[in-house]
């Protein structure tokens, strides 16, 4: 019998090289309701794991957990176990004053501002998302209509940081920091996207991002219907590039 | 900024609105504007001072320039910070570059779409968290025109160093071993190839809020062993010069197209 992996506690055959990577466990099942044949595989710590396909091929989903050291965890087990395309799907704050609730981010890059990704290479290194998935999202984003705007997003360890700097110790400089990542050009902050795209990097896998910005005016999708939907469309655009044997771009 | 109160050019690359294009190419060797701008219908010399060249011309009737960087992101930083002050808002890096991947071969073509900031300029710019990221459609432009004039091409990160000799001698520097070590590094991360301006050109134009991307030559092995006759005669400088323009027609569809 196989072995299972420590954290994800699943085997090989288990997932697909198709991977969406929520960070919420709970954000699993409503994924895998939009495949076909979806199976829960398994559940441990903040690690769910569903598989089940698309157009035939299979596809899973895996929550990460909060944070780029548990996401680190799940992605390199996840390679062991043979997949090789991730798309990070969630909820983000936005950093561009005219950003609406509800605009999808596609991450194009992730500023390194967690510890996690220097324990593999150099701050130097760029955190870059695959441009071939990048533009697989612009693409569902068309198909299912949604507001779509690609850009760069704050990659950080600290979520009350972000929401409550002033009660930090370090006020100062997570509000000077916030600001120079907004004149940089950066649109959304979340906590996984830059460990993710480094050790896809190093393993030469693909990986990229979607994210449900928090913005101007109320929330129109809490049940990020619109998000999900655009997620796994993009997978289905992968899927047919990569039958069609298709070389980016 | 201008040295002359009366004088609307730019201080170090002399151009005045109304002189470039908002396309620009920036080649580092000021040698290579004009055999770029050759390319061009009507090119026409706008300007010469230091290592910044400008030609202008148009590209299928829209008004594009080459202006030459010189070696380095601090020079190149201020060719790009001029050049948007006199109305150009998207850049393509093109020039010649290291392999730093054993299947990447002296002559095929590498464009970047992210690159290491192994450099000390665009720390002046934005903290070092921050990625040095091309724009995605110049990327998918240049990517699409290397294609079409049939050439092998790798889309991936550079290593924008500030050490030309700290790359090829490594071993004669008092901080080999910390070269060595980092150039590994760079490989394992899945660098492509070494060179020295798109890190800077890539940050800056993140904080003005315009568009870059870099197509480039690659020359060498990663082990910096010598090239042989023949791959010398792939990964001439002219060879990359024709996917460049390609992908900046390309660029310029996509624009018009919406």
């Amino acid at each position: 019998m196989a072995e299972k992996v420590e954290h994800l506690q699943i085997q090989e055959g288990d997932v697909g090289r198709y991977v969406l990577l929520p960070g919420d466990p709970g954000r699993c099942e409503p994924i895998a309701q939009l495949f076909e044949n979806p199976r829960h595989v398994a559940t441990n710590r903040e690690y769910v794991t569903y598989t089940g396909e698309l157009d035939g091929t299979s596809v899973s989903v895996v929550s990460t957990g909060i944070g780029c050291p548990s996401t680190a965890i799940a992605v390199e087990e996840l390679l062991k176990m043979g997949a090789d395309t991730f798309i990070r799907v969630g909820t983000s704050g936005s950093i561009q004053l005219d950003t609406p609730s509800g605009q999808l981010a596609i991450v194009t890059a992730a500023i390194r501002d967690e510890g996690t990704s220097s324990h593999y290479l150099p701050m130097e290194f760029p955190a870059i998302a695959n441009p071939q998935i990048v533009d697989a999202l612009v693409e569902a984003g068309r198909r299912t209509g949604a507001n779509t705007r690609c850009g760069v997003t704050q990659s950080k360890d600290s979520f009350y940081g972000e929401v409550e700097p002033d009660r930090m110790p370090l006020a100062s400089r997570l509000l000077d920091r916030w600001e120079v990542w907004r004149q940089g050009g950066a649109i959304c902050s979340e906590m996984e996207a830059a460990a993710l795209f480094i050790i896809s990097s190093i393993h030469r896998a693909r990986a990229g991002g979607i994210m449900h910005m928090m913005g101007q005016g109320p929330d129109t999708d809490p049940d990020r219907k619109l998000l999900l939907s655009t997620a796994v469309e993009s997978l289905r655009v992968l899927i047919r590039q990569d039958s069609e044997g298709h070389q980016w771009p | 900024m201008s040295m002359d109160a009366d004088d609307d050019r730019q201080y170090h690359i002399q151009v005045r609105p109304g002189e470039v294009g908002k396309y620009v190419f920036l080649p580092g060797d000021p040698g290579r504007c004009e055999p770029i701008a050759q390319f061009f219908d009507e090119p026409r010399l706008v300007a010469k001072n230091r290592e910044y060249e400008t030609w202008t011309g148009y590209l299928d009737g829209e008004m594009v320039s080459v202006t030459s960087t010189g070696i380095g992101c601090p020079s190149a930083a201020i060719a790009m910070e001029e050049l948007v002050k006199v109305g150009s808002d998207t850049f393509v890096r093109v020039g010649t570059s290291g392999s730093m991947q054993s299947f990447i071969k002296p002559g095929d073509l590498g464009v970047i779409h992210g690159a290491i900031r192994d450099e000390g300029t665009t720390s002046h710019y934005l903290p070092l968290e921050f990625p040095a990221v091309a724009n995605i459609d110049v990327t998918r432009a240049l990517a699409k025109g290397a294609k079409s004039i049939g050439k092998t091409v790798h889309v991936g990160i550079s290593q924008s160093k500030d050490s030309f000799f700290g790359q090829h001698e490594p071993g004669r520097m008092p901080v080999a071993s910390r070269l060595q070590e980092r150039w590994s590094a760079w490989m394992a991360g899945g660098a492509i190839c070494s060179e020295m301006e798109a890190a800077g050109l890539y940050i800056v134009a993140s904080t003005l809020g315009v568009r870059a991307g870099g197509i480039m030559m690659i020359l060498g092995h990663p082990d910096q062993s010598p090239m042989t006759e023949e791959e010398w005669a792939d990964g001439a400088v002219a060879n990359v010069l024709p996917a460049a323009i390609a992908g900046m027609r390309e660029l310029i569809r996509q624009d018009k197209e919406g």
